[in-house]
């Protein structure tokens, strides 16, 4: 029943609910306030008289500073052949500096609550310290000293060589560090950002390679020194002054960034990680410098894609696919030509659709204009976030020390909000073109290959490759099968003598022969170890490199060892009695080989045949005729170096034999004909060592 | 800047002798720098939920901190995992917030690093925001609190999302089996099974999760009555604490959660395993001792002895193993992993063999280090470690999220937010005895787990 009364009851009942309604939960996001400008903390700038452009961000809300001191140096500007110096004499600068050793720069700075650092980028070397700001003055002295006055001990250099060497071996564990790095050696090609360390590299580098380094690049002019936090200017220039005293002069002229080359079609370089559940692919182009105009642009639409959680990979590949637990895109701000990339992380079973997905996306932010929200979101996660990314003193310095350091203009920081508000779907996409394009593409897949191989080949093209960039052979992708042979045509007439060194003292000699027969090659080897051990070995090889027949007869001990193997129409048959330490031992066989099969006894006739080079490795079927077994028996070259032989000295790769009972060292020379000039089982005092 | 400085004077009679006091103590041992006391704004709603503010107008920024008293720890047998999957549910909608929406509206109002994070004992939902956009992170936070879209396909999206964060932390990646997931055995299981399970779970318990349970998960430990809400940053308090009041007000409470029990024990023998691990490509050694509870008198001491041992490039064993001895590429130690705990945690000891050097050689040099810990510690060894505490308790503040997390962490394991400041003072009273007292109490053979990582990639 409806009455006036109840009427004007419900009016009021509403008006009230109406009047609540403003301090219940609101059914829509609240409504933003004006953004506040960005507040800054007073900057101050000086030139100090040896050319560091000294900058100081002054913050006195806590009681700690920071310091960056950064100059042209960085991982660009090594030589060929020893990339990676930039990186090692960073490393060094504070590992013995001034009159403190190593131990007494670490123990002093964080004594202070703080940390000295030093490391590379591909522009840049920057030294950093921070400490509690009632330590600013040692912060500054213990930074001068590793910039002015450090002292390269030797010791250290080798230390640090040894750390970097095990390093490179730990990145090649994770995947995310190798297709970072097959994927900048791929994009730049020969150009200097190309450039990264290798085993070979870093053991090239000697102590006077850094000296030299130090010497011409680790300069005043032209750096820049950033310190932020509880300090003034006035303080911190006595103090940079006082530190730095005695450090004079400019760098030497930085060798040209050079442009990369760009891609005409797509291709994937897939780097083969056997056993790997998931595969890390990294989509990408060369941009253009950070300095140049358009890099707003490419902010604002690389935010539309990939910059962000909210951006398309993330809620495409992640929310809607299931396919990866993260997938962005970013680009990297160079001095010289820059990175775009895209990435995503995904199980073997999806990595195929979410490469598929990827490029579609990159495709979509070439040929659909940008919605207007999503552009605006974009667009205003950059501005507002900006506050964000300067919040501290630190932060702040740190920005200006990196924009310095790249070629920005003072006004960088001040003017960055400004520059990306003013950014337009147009102009962004326009950029984007310039730089995004799935059919141009360079992408980079660290995954198991022999699951990957045949499902990425329908995208692209595939080129299997090693995490070192080498090309993998077809046998490690399907396990270890035929071999080729030995190249006979590579074994010349030979005759070389070895002495063997137990402990370095001459204790007996071994002595090779190679010669050619009208059927084939006949190796023999005769081998005298004091009076413990002769052997006579002989090794007969076909015309088409199969191995034909060994014969070894031979004392150990006074007990007698003999082998006897014959090989044809892919099987051996034969019989053999060994010494080892347990006593003697026979073992007879008749069992099938793979073609290409080399008997254990003549791996070290096989070398001279093979193509030799700095990261070269071969994996070799081998028969051990001595034991009947069958092995895989792999030869790396993991470093150059030069060897002192009594036959003279040679530069040799050394290359490392594994597989085998014991891992053997073994030097070959590095021109061709390859000879063997020492052999050395890892871990007994024994090496044979060339005479003739 | 909202903060003052109080300073609290001496009576007068007392100060000749306080002065005569100082002049007397070596240098060392004149106060140390601290920060300016925080100020913070404690309060709890009638629904339970527990607010802290904190004022601070040097940045134009703020951020948002819920934590919520739930963690791997609660979790029971056959439920590994699900804490941390929950938290993914969290950023997939709620009644007024669609699929997706979270992330775009908090990525448009300038939110960067925003994110959550589960650990054994509490899940946190953090955003950092300009400061006009408060209003944004307060509303998202009290709409999933109240009203969380827990449906089939959204869990069944993020159980995917999980397992592939399970591949790239832990299946595809050297060493983490251990830290992630073996090293949790260190803990006796009989007597703790809280904290002797991983927190990113079994692959069989994360497929087992049912949707149902999910919403009994958000039922049980998602109330107010369950979490402490923190704002810090530039706010005007008045009308950070009226859209509270309007957003969280009338969020219902839940019944408490059931308690979690554990007996710890540091006893339980000296236990050793040989894990294989496919991904490393160098062997490396990992050491775990059971530990006490972040509130133990015991944790200060046992925080400064980790960074005396192996924090930082001073620490003996970076000095010894990596730089005299050249037998390891890296040796450190982690004080609980992921964070503090309110029961038993783990001392770790790692290291990492440099190339060709076998790993037993680097557990012998390793075990010696602490059977060196006997003999005691230096002064300036104590003093170096309580700088850098000092240092890095400073340098959490500079950022308001980061000031946020510490006045939670404070908060939740010692049980008063204010301790953030108290700890200056709980911190700078460690002496070298008491290091070297809890050194021998736990860091013994009885009470250890040993891990070696067997690298067997190529």
């Amino acid at each position: 029943m409806t009455t006036a009364r109840s009427i004007g009851a419900l009016a009021l009942t509403l008006a009230l609910a109406a009047s609540t309604a403003a301090a219940q939960f609101p059914t829509t996001p609240p409504p933003a306030a004006p953004l506040k400008p960005t507040k800054l903390p007073p900057l101050h700038e000086t030139t100090l008289p040896n050319g560091v452009r000294l900058v100081v961000v002054e913050s006195h809300k806590l009681p700690v500073i920071a310091l960056t001191l950064g100059m042209r140096a960085g991982d660009f500007t090594d030589p060929a052949g020893k990339e990676g110096l930039a990186q090692l004499t960073a490393t060094l600068l504070g590992k013995g500096a001034g009159s403190r050793t190593a131990e007494q720069v670490s123990a002093a700075i964080e004594g202070a609550g703080g940390s000295l650092g030093a490391g590379t980028s591909a522009d840049a070397l920057t030294v950093n310290a921070s400490a509690l700001s009632d330590k600013a003055a040692l912060a500054f002295e213990l930074l001068g000293d590793a910039v002015a006055r450090p002292t390269f001990d030797q010791k250290e250099v080798d230390l640090a060589k040894t750390q970097t060497l095990s390093s490179l071996q730990l990145q090649n564990s994770q995947p995310s560090t190798v297709a970072q790095r097959v994927f900048n050696r791929e994009l730049y090609g020969t150009t200097a950002y190309a450039k990264s360390a290798t085993p070979a590299s870093v053991g090239a580098i000697t102590r006077d390679d850094i000296l030299g380094f130090y010497a011409s690049r680790v300069k005043p002019r032209g750096a820049v020194l950033v310190v932020s936090g509880d300090i003034d200017l006035p303080t911190a220039t006595r103090l940079a002054n006082a530190a730095l005293k005695g450090w004079t002069g400019a760098p030497a002229a930085v060798p040209a960034l050079g442009a990369p080359r760009k891609r005409t079609k797509t291709e994937i370089v897939l780097v083969h990680r056997p056993s790997s559940v998931q595969a890390n692919v990294i989509v990408g182009a060369p941009t253009f410098a950070g300095t140049d105009p358009r890099t707003y642009a490419l902010l604002v639409a690389n935010r539309v894609l990939g910059g962000g959680s909210a951006s398309r990979l993330f809620r495409i590949l992640r929310e809607e696919k299931s396919w990866t637990y993260g997938s962005y895109s970013s680009f990297s701000w160079n001095r010289g030509v820059g990175a775009f990339g895209a990435t995503v992380e995904a199980r073997n079973a999806v990595v195929d659709s979410a490469l598929v997905e990827l490029l579609a996306q990159l495709r979509r932010l070439r040929t659909e204009p940008i919605p207007a929200t999503e552009f605006a979101g974009a667009r205003d996660a950059i501005v507002g976030s900006f506050p964000l990314a300067v919040e501290t003193a630190q932060q702040l310095g740190g920005t200006i020390a990196r924009a310095r350091l790249l070629g920005f203009p003072a006004d960088y920081v001040s003017m960055y909000r400004t520059r990306v508000a003013a950014i337009t779907p147009a102009r962004a996409q326009a950029v984007a073109k310039q730089v995004i394009d799935p059919d141009a593409a360079l992408v980079v897949v660290v995954g198991d290959a022999t699951v990957l191989r045949d499902r990425l080949a329908k995208i692209a093209p595939v080129r299997v490759v090693r995490p070192d960039g080498q090309p993998v052979a077809e046998s490690d992708l399907a396990g270890p099968k035929a071999g080729s042979g030995i190249d006979v045509s590579k074994l010349v007439a030979a005759h070389d003598s070895f002495a063997v060194l137990v402990q370095g003292n001459p204790f007996g000699s071994s002595v090779r022969t190679v010669e050619k027969t009208a059927d084939g090659v006949r190796i023999s080897e005769r081998s005298v170890l004091g009076p413990i051990m002769s052997q006579n070995t002989d090794v007969v090889i076909g015309t088409d490199g199969a191995m034909k027949s060994v014969a070894q007869r031979g004392t150990v001990q006074g007990m007698e060892t003999k082998i006897d193997a014959a090989y044809a129409g892919g099987r051996v048959k034969g019989a053999a009695t060994t010494v080892s330490q347990a006593g003697p031992r026979s073992v007879s066989y008749d069992t099938t080989v793979v073609a290409g099969t080399i008997d254990d006894n003549a791996v070290t006739t096989v070398i001279p045949t093979l193509a030799w080079s700095l990261n070269a490795t071969f994996t070799l079927p081998v028969f051990a005729s001595g034991e009947g077994v069958a092995r895989t028996v792999t030869l790396k070259v993991t470093g150059k170096q030069s060897v002192t032989v009594p036959a003279g000295t040679f530069d040799a790769y050394l290359v490392e034999m594994s597989g085998g009972p014991v891992p053997v060292n073994i030097y070959v020379t590095t021109a061709a004909p390859y000879r063997v000039v020492k052999t050395a089982p890892v871990g007994p005092p024994i090496e044979l060592v060339l005479v003739k | 800047m909202a903060r003052s400085i109080r300073t609290r004077s001496a009576p007068s009679l007392l100060r000749p002798l306080v002065a005569a006091l100082l002049a007397a103590l070596p240098a060392t041992a004149l106060p140390a720098q601290k920060p300016a006391r925080l100020p913070l704004d404690n309060y709890t709603l009638p629904n339970g939920l527990q607010v802290i503010l904190a004022e601070d107008h040097t940045a134009p920024v703020v951020a948002v901190d819920v934590t919520y008293h739930v963690g791997s720890r609660d979790e029971s047998p056959g439920r590994t995992g699900f804490a941390h999957l929950f938290e993914h549910m969290m950023f997939q909608g709620s009644a007024h917030v669609k699929k997706g929406e979270h992330m775009a509206m908090l990525e448009a109002a300038g939110s960067a690093g925003y994110n959550g994070s589960t650990i054994e004992d509490r899940t946190n939902y953090y955003e950092p925001l300009p400061s006009n956009r408060l209003n944004l992170g307060l509303w998202l936070e009290a709409d999933r609190m109240r009203s969380l879209a827990v449906t089939d396909e959204n869990f069944s999206n993020q159980r995917e999302a999980v397992k592939e964060e399970r591949r790239l932390r832990v299946d595809n990646q050297p060493y983490t089996k251990i830290l992630y997931e073996e090293g949790y055995k260190a803990i006796d299981s009989a007597g703790c099974y809280p904290y002797s399970h991983s927190i990113i779970g079994s692959m069989d318990d994360l497929n087992a999760a049912t949707t149902a349970d999910v919403q009994q998960f958000f039922k049980l430990y998602y109330a107010p009555n369950n979490a402490t809400l923190v704002v810090t940053g530039d706010f005007q308090p008045a009308e950070a604490k009226k859209l509270i009041a309007q957003y969280f007000g009338d969020i219902p409470r839940a019944p408490t959660p059931p308690a979690v029990s554990c007996q710890p024990r540091y006893d339980a023998g000296a236990r050793r395993e040989r894990v294989q691990d496919t991904k490393a490509t160098l062997p490396a050694v990992m050491k775990y001792y059971t530990i006490p509870a972040y509130d133990s008198p015991d944790y200060p001491a046992l925080e400064l002895l980790g960074t005396i041992v192996g924090r930082g490039a001073s620490s003996r064993l970076n000095r010894s193993l990596a730089r005299e001895q050249k037998v390891a590429l890296t040796s450190q130690t982690f004080v609980n992993l992921f964070g503090p705990r309110r029961g038993p945690g783990a001392f770790v000891v790692f290291a990492i063999a440099n190339k060709g050097i076998a790993i037993d050689t680097v557990e012998a040099r390793l075990d010696d280090q602490i059977a060196k810990l006997a003999g005691g510690i230096t002064d300036e060894e104590l003093a170096r470690a309580k700088s850098s505490w000092r240092a890095s308790a400073i340098r959490e503040r500079s950022q308001a999220v980061t000031l946020a997390a510490a006045i939670q962490r404070a908060n939740l394991f010692l049980g008063d937010p204010n301790s953030l400041d108290a700890d200056f003072d709980r911190y700078a009273a460690v002496t070298a005895d008491d290091v070297k007292r809890v050194a021998a109490k736990y860091l013994h053979p009885e009470n250890s787990y040993t891990f070696i990582d067997s690298a067997e990639a190529k």
